[in-house]
Formats: C-alpha cells, sequence, structure tokens
C-alpha cells in the first residue's frame, strides 16, 4: 500500500512537472486502473478506435485471462467479423498503405502509446478536439494542433467550436463522455504494460516473502552476533 | 559426507579454499552499514547474468527485428516481463551499489597502502561496468537506444588520430544498425561479462592477500592473539556471510518492490522515448543519458571545445585509479581527518549535482553551475596532495575502537 | 564448523534453529524464483499463433499433393483418386498395423484412409524410423514392380500405402502421424490445429 502509494504520489509530482511545462494542462482521467474499466475501455475502444488503429501486441485471447472476457464475449464484442484470429494480435482490417493515402500519415500502433504520452496527455488530446472548417478533415486540436485525425468520438461527445462551445450536441453527457474518454485512456495504460495487472496482483506476497526472509535472517544474525564483542 | 569431502580434497583444494577465504578469512568486526554493498554487487551480478541469458534467448541483434523481440519478451514470452524487469532494474541497482561501494572506499581510505592494487582494479571493474551498460542500452533499439548509440561512438570518433577507425569499428557501419547491434551482444554477452567475471575474482584474491580495512582504517592483523589470529578479527563465516544474508533480504525488498511497483522508475530506469523504435530521422525531444553516466554527461557539455570537452570526459574516469598515489596521509579513515571528510561529502554531493544536470534538457541556465560542479570534481583529486600533507589529523587507536 | 563450542545449549539450539528458518526460506524462495524463470524458455504466444495453418482445398488437382511448413514439418494434403482409393484395401495383407491400432491418427481418422473424409489425405511426412522425409511415389511400379502407390523413404528404404500405413518388413515402427484437423463450412479449405498428442513423429 505505502508503495503503490508512493508511486503514485511520484507519478503525480511527474505528471505536474510535465503539466506545468506544457501550454494546454493536460487533465488526469477520472477512471481507476482496475478490470471492470478496463474492459469498458476495450469495448469503446473496438467501437471507436479499432478500425484505424492497431493495439498489435495485445493478443485477443489474453483479453480473456487478463480481463475476465469470456471467448463469446470477445468475439462478439471486440473482434471483427471475419478476419481476426483469437491468437493474433488486434490489428485492424484496414490496412496500412490505404489508411495512409486518406489520413496523410498511417495511424500509428497504440500498444505502448500511454507508456510514450502519459495517460493524462491521452485523456486530453481525446477531450481536446474542436471543429476548424480550414483544416481538410474538419477538425483540429488544441493539444496536438493540425492533429491528422478526425474526432472519432463525434457522435457521442457532440462537436464544439475553437472556444469550447458546444454546436451540436452528442448522444451523452459531457461527464459520461469523460468517463468513456477515461475508460480508453485506462484501456490504453493496461495495453502499454499488460504486466501491471499481474505485478500489482503478486506484489504483497513477493515483497512480503522477501520482509519475512530479511526479519528471520536479522534475527539469525543476532543470535550469531550475540558472542562478538 | 566426510568421506566425499576427503575424495575431493585429494584432487582439488576444497576444504582448503573454504578454509582461506571463508572460515579462516579474519575480517575486522566493526563492519557497518557501508560493507553491506561488496557482497550486494555479487548478487546484483549473478541475477544480471542469470536473467540477462534468459532475454537472450529471446532477443534478435537486428536492426529490424531487435525492437519487436523486446516487445515479444514483453508481451508473448511467459513471464518475460519478469525476466526484462529484473534485468533493467539490476542494472540501476547495480551502479547505486557499486557507487556506495566507492564512497565507502573513499571515506574510509580503503585505496591506501597495501590496497592500491585491489582499488585498481575495483575502479577497472567500474570502467568494465559502465561499457556493458551502455551496449546494454543500445541492444532494445528503442529511439534512445539509437541515439544512446549514436552519440557515444561520436565521442569516441572524437579521440585524436584513432577516432575515426575505432568508431567505425564499433558501429561496424555507417550509423548504428544491425551490424553494430551483433557486435554489441557479443560485447554485452560474452566479452564484458567475461571481464567483469575475471575481475571480479580478481578483486576477491587481492582482498584476501591483504585483508579488509574497517571505518577506523587500523590493520587488525598488527595485533594477533597467542594463535596468531588477529584480536579484533572474527572468521568471514559465519558471522558476515549471516550479516550479508541479511543485507540481501533488505536488498531484494527494494529490489522487489521497483520490479512490481516503479518498473521504469519514471522514466529513469527504462527512458521513456525507448518505447518508441529506433528511428534515424528523429531525434527525441530531449536526449538525456541514463542517469548513472549524467555526470559525465554534464561534464561533456560544460566544455564548448569538443576535443577539450572528451579530454576532460577520459580524465575524469582516469583520475580515480590515481587516488592512491594522490593521497600522502598516512592515515586512512576519514574519521580522524576532519578535513579530507567534508572533502568526500563535497565530492559526493558534487557528483550528485553534475548527474542532476546532466538529466536536464540543454539549456544556457546550468552552464555556470555545471562548469562550478566540474571544478569542484577535479579540484578534490588536485587539492588532495597538499590537503593531505598540511591536514591535521586526530589520533588514530592502536585497535579498533568499541563499536 | 566454527560455532560447535558455545557455553549456553539453549542459545545453540536458538541459533540452530534460525540457521534452519533461513535456509528452508532462503531454499523456497529461490523455487519460486527457478521456475518462472524457466518458464520463459516455454514457446511464447507468437509461436503458438502460429500453430495452426490453413490450407485451400480447390488447387490441388486429383492425385496432387501439397506440402506445406506447419510446426517446422512438412504437412502434406494429398487429393486422392478413387483409383487411389481402391489400392488400400488390395495392400493391407502386407502392412505392419492395417487397421490402425496405434494411435497416430486422432479417433476421427482411425479408418482405411486415415482421414476425415476418404479423398483428403491430411498427414505429417516424417518417417517413423528416423524423421527423414519420406518422397510420394503415387505411380503403379515407380518403386518396384508390384507397387502400387505410397510413400517411399529415401533414407533406409521404409514404404507406407497412400494412407501413410506402414509396410512389414521396413525399419520404420508405425503408420506415419495424422494432425488434428478439420474442414471449413463450404469444404473448400482444411485447418490443422495440432498434432495428436498420443502420435509421435519419430
Amino acid at each position: 500500500m505505502i508503495a503503490r502509494l508512493s508511486v503514485l504520489f511520484l507519478a503525480l509530482a511527474v505528471v505536474a512537472a510535465h503539466a506545468a511545462a506544457q501550454t494546454t494542462p493536460l487533465l488526469s482521467p477520472p477512471a481507476a486502473f482496475d478490470r471492470a474499466t478496463i474492459r469498458r475501455g476495450a469495448q469503446w475502444f473496438a467501437q471507436y478506435c479499432l478500425s484505424c488503429h492497431s493495439v498489435k501486441w495485445i493478443r485477443y485471447d489474453r483479453l480473456t485471462r487478463d480481463l475476465g472476457f469470456s471467448k463469446d464475449a470477445v468475439r462478439q464484442e471486440l473482434m471483427f467479423p471475419g478476419g481476426a484470429h483469437f491468437a493474433q494480435g488486434m490489428v485492424p482490417t484496414l490496412s496500412a498503405r490505404d489508411a495512409a493515402a486518406w489520413f496523410g500519415v498511417a495511424p500509428p500502433d497504440l500498444t505502448l502509446e500511454a507508456r510514450l504520452r502519459g495517460g493524462a496527455w491521452i485523456y486530453t488530446y481525446l477531450r481536446s478536439f474542436y471543429f476548424d472548417p480550414t483544416r481538410p478533415s474538419g477538425w483540429n486540436n488544441h493539444l496536438f494542433p493540425d492533429a491528422a485525425m478526425p474526432n472519432v468520438l463525434a457522435p457521442i461527445s457532440g462537436i464544439r467550436d475553437a472556444k469550447g462551445r458546444l454546436i451540436q450536441r452528442g448522444r451523452l453527457t459531457p461527464r459520461q463522455v469523460n468517463q468513456v474518454i477515461g475508460a480508453i485512456t485506462v484501456w490504453l495504460e493496461y495495453t502499454s504494460d499488460p504486466s501491471k495487472l499481474e505485478r500489482e496482483r503478486l506484489g504483497p506476497y513477493v515483497i512480503g516473502f522477501a520482509l519475512l526472509l530479511s526479519v528471520v535472517a536479522y534475527l539469525m544474525k543476532r543470535a550469531y552476533w550475540r558472542e562478538v564483542s | 559426507m566426510g568421506r566425499l569431502t576427503a575424495w575431493v580434497d585429494r584432487r582439488f583444494p576444497f576444504s582448503a579454499l573454504v578454509r582461506t577465504s571463508m572460515t579462516e578469512y579474519y575480517a575486522p568486526k566493526n563492519f557497518n552499514f557501508w560493507y553491506f554493498f561488496g557482497s550486494l554487487a555479487l548478487f546484483v551480478f549473478a541475477a544480471q547474468i542469470i536473467s540477462g541469458i534468459l532475454l537472450l534467448a529471446h532477443y534478435q541483434p537486428s536492426a529490424k527485428a531487435a525492437f519487436n523481440s523486446v516487445q515479444t519478451i514483453m508481451y508473448d514470452v511467459k513471464w518475460g516481463w519478469l525476466v526484462r524487469y529484473i534485468h533493467t532494474t539490476g542494472a540501476s541497482l547495480f551502479f547505486i551499489v557499486i557507487y556506495l561501494h566507492m564512497l565507502r572506499g573513499y571515506l574510509y581510505g580503503s585505496f591506501k597502502r597495501p590496497r592500491e592494487l585491489l582499488w585498481l582494479v575495483g575502479v577497472a571493474l567500474y570502467v568494465c561496468l559502465m561499457g556493458e551498460a551502455y551496449f546494454g542500452y543500445v541492444l532494445p533499439f528503442g529511439n534512445m537506444s539509437y541515439w544512446g548509440g549514436e552519440v557515444i561512438t561520436s565521442i569516441i570518433a572524437a579521440i585524436p588520430y584513432l577516432g575515426d577507425w575505432l568508431a567505425s569499428v564499433l558501429r561496424g557501419s555507417f550509423g548504428v544498425g544491425t551490424p553494430t547491434l551483433t557486435r554489441f551482444v557479443a560485447f554485452h554477452a560474452v566479452l564484458l561479462p567475461a571481464l567483469l567475471a575475471v575481475l571480479i575474482l580478481t578483486h576477491l584474491l587481492a582482498l584476501h592477500e591483504v585483508g579488509s580495512n574497517n571505518p577506523d582504517g587500523v590493520e587488525i592483523r598488527e595485533h594477533l592473539d597467542a594463535r596468531g589470529r588477529p584480536v579484533d578479527g572474527i572468521p568471514f563465516h559465519p558471522y558476515y556471510t549471516v550479516k550479508d544474508m541479511f543485507g540481501v533480504g533488505v536488498f531484494l525488498v527494494v529490489f522487489c518492490a521497483i520490479v512490481f511497483y516503479a518498473p521504469t522508475f519514471h522514466g529513469l530506469f527504462i527512458e521513456t522515448y525507448n518505447f518508441s523504435p529506433a528511428n534515424p530521422l528523429k531525434t527525441p525531444p530531449d536526449v538525456t543519458p541514463a542517469w548513472y553516466l549524467a555526470p559525465y554527461y554534464a561534464m561533456l557539455r560544460a566544455v564548448p571545445n569538443k576535443a577539450v570537452g572528451i579530454g576532460i570526459l577520459f580524465a575524469a574516469i582516469i583520475a580515480p585509479f590515481l587516488l592512491p598515489w594522490l593521497d600522502y596521509s598516512p592515515v586512512k579513515s576519514s574519521r580522524y581527518r576532519p578535513v579530507y571528510r567534508w572533502m568526500v561529502i563535497a565530492f559526493a554531493l558534487t557528483l550528485l549535482a553534475l548527474g542532476w544536470i546532466g538529466m536536464q534538457p540543454a539549456t544556457p541556465a546550468l552552464l555556470l553551475p555545471a562548469r562550478i560542479f566540474l571544478a569542484l570534481y577535479f579540484l578534490f583529486f588536485l587539492s588532495l596532495p597538499l590537503v593531505s600533507r598540511l591536514e591535521p589529523t586526530r589520533p588514530v587507536p592502536q585497535r579498533i575502537s568499541a563499536s | 564448523m566454527t560455532a560447535q563450542a558455545h557455553p549456553l545449549a539453549a542459545h545453540a539450539g536458538r541459533r540452530r534453529f534460525l540457521t534452519l528458518a533461513t535456509a528452508i526460506l532462503g531454499a523456497v524462495g529461490t523455487a519460486y524464483v527457478i521456475v518462472p524463470l524457466v518458464e520463459t524458455l516455454e514457446p511464447d504466444a507468437s509461436v503458438k499463433a502460429a500453430a495452426a495453418t490453413t490450407v485451400a482445398l480447390v488447387p490441388i488437382e486429383p492425385g496432387m499433393q501439397v506440402t506445406v511448413p506447419w510446426q517446422d514439418k512438412p504437412l502434406i494434403v494429398v487429393n486422392r483418386t478413387p483409383e487411389m482409393l481402391a489400392t488400400l484395401p488390395a495392400v493391407e495383407p502386407l502392412l505392419r498395423d492395417p487397421s490402425c491400432a496405434v494411435p497416430q491418427q486422432p479417433p476421427a481418422c482411425r479408418n482405411r484412409f486415415r482421414s476425415l473424409k476418404p479423398q483428403w489425405l491430411v498427414m505429417v511426412r516424417v518417417c517413423t524410423h528416423l524423421c527423414c522425409t519420406p518422397l510420394y511415389k503415387p505411380r503403379k511400379g515407380s518403386v518396384g514392380p508390384r507397387w502400387l502407390g505410397g510413400f517411399h523413404c529415401p533414407c533406409h528404404g521404409s514404404l507406407y500405402d497412400l494412407s501413410g500405413r506402414v509396410f512389414k518388413g521396413v525399419p520404420a515402427p508405425r503408420n506415419m502421424a495424422i494432425p488434428v484437423y478439420h474442414f471449413s463450412e463450404d469444404e473448400k479449405q482444411i485447418t490443422v490445429t495440432a498434432m495428436y498428442p498420443e502420435s509421435k513423429l519419430c
């Protein structure tokens, strides 16, 4: 717990330091790193992102082991009909060459994105889209100006102008949208290091064992050293 | 058991080795906190060898495959993340342990007569470890690996006369690519580990020849009992083996806490930009070195001339080798040397400051502090001949003082 | 070795106990570390993902054999003609294991054709003698004057019929292995998923 807290504290400090250096302040996602949130994030991701972006290092079958999805749920909710193989990585049906032709750049693989940019960056980025008629896609982004990516979440988030005013309402309330984006962020944090779930499960036992070993070794040392004057 | 030992002993000096290096090797009884780090360094070395062999079983040294093979280890290999995190955490903790071990040598004058050779081998070990770390840093072939590889090979290229040839021999190509990775694997996984193992053995043999120093800096072998054993010495086994076992336990707690809760240590142990593949056309926003090499990097940047900067860098690495011949004081331990004591503390802080500066983005604001600390680094070594002659020392006890 | 002569017996007992406790903890800890470390050497997920292969049947003409590399072994699919199938009962008196009693094939393939559908032979073409790759010899008389078609191993002369069943009097001990496979719904392709666990290659 203390280890976790201190890590959290350090992470906050790092985020704060980064935030101070950014022109657009980074927001922290309103979502916890737990299986339920990651599962929701995976579903939103499959629905809105996976048609262009791969997370190629994540194989579908590991989602059943890591996240508690049933095999059928993975097939129905995450995999595209036809094409994808259960033991293969999550790769869109859209080919990288077609995508490059449409967007100007190939949509990057997002497996490691959260490691590179951090969760707060992803969360803020997805919230920073605005309508910009001067751009070919009609979209621009406060955090990443002239991004090639359109605001794929517009159907649920609605459309905002550069000043943040809502031009057109989406299907969900702003609060719900933030939770969706938060869940997608947590999902990408999971994909960037799936070992985190396992590490946090095993950590207390491993550290507890090391502590026990230290205590017993210390008692042994004292028993031997009693005779050293 | 007794018969087996006897059988072996007629053919190999097993019992004799155990006696001379463990049960009848007498170590001073007043070892303190600082004396844990030698055995811990040996422990981390073993952990690095084991985890390294397992990583090598999956790693593919080519510009195209290297980054992906590391991701395979992280995503597809059962427990692959554990082995990689042990190796990355081990690398950084190796340096922490070695730095503390060396600081102990500075504090208690462990480099002084008769331990000059022990010290020289130790500093050589440290230099080899830096090489080992550098080659290992390049292997995952993330973007920091690539640019780290570029920068260091260009430093080598700036050596007069031989530089260009040396750099081409290191890279094996025009830039850092597949030929570089294949030879770096050979250096990282074969050449330097073998060299380190030989040097560690030499270091231990030299230690057992001259005997361990101690916080008081007095020679325990000058006071023997009737049976010829040092009065203030205790057998290394069992007393220090059980004590070191406790040290390993505490070290494991720290090690596991990092491996399980903060394996990248916020970009210090695994650099953030190394999670994107090597890209020869795009330098990461700020190229900062691994933390353990940061002080040297700060020195390099503090000098406005390439050749001089690299000269300073080599001088900084060579300076500790000369320590036994720069310090004339008859007193070993800083406990009885009030001026030297503060010099060592200032020296350690100087290195910390240089390390911090080395990890900051290159901005003019840090230039002056970097130069001041660079001067302080060399001032420690340059002033030592004078200080050690003039310094008023406190009386050194004949024997180890009560602990 | 050093600590035998201590005056306090109770103290020595405590010391022995604590030494033993540390040793046991150390051994248990080491065992728990060794297991995952050795497990890293198991085939990884990318290898397992490549374990299955799919072969299109449409381009395979009657009498033709297609070889695909599968799990580092030559996997063959043979489109057997009715004439070829007719040779199978004829050679049975000469075979070592004509009824396929040795589990060298999944139960569903334990028949004269050693296949799910008589026409299609799906087999790992590895000789059960010493792992050579037998040659596909479908033509009558191509190996000997009374040869009706089958497989001939060039290394040590082992002979198999067109179902991969081994003849008597050759070095190879068993029939060649049939893997686990299934047809697609339109029957235009087969997917080979695994080696049949009880079968032995060589």
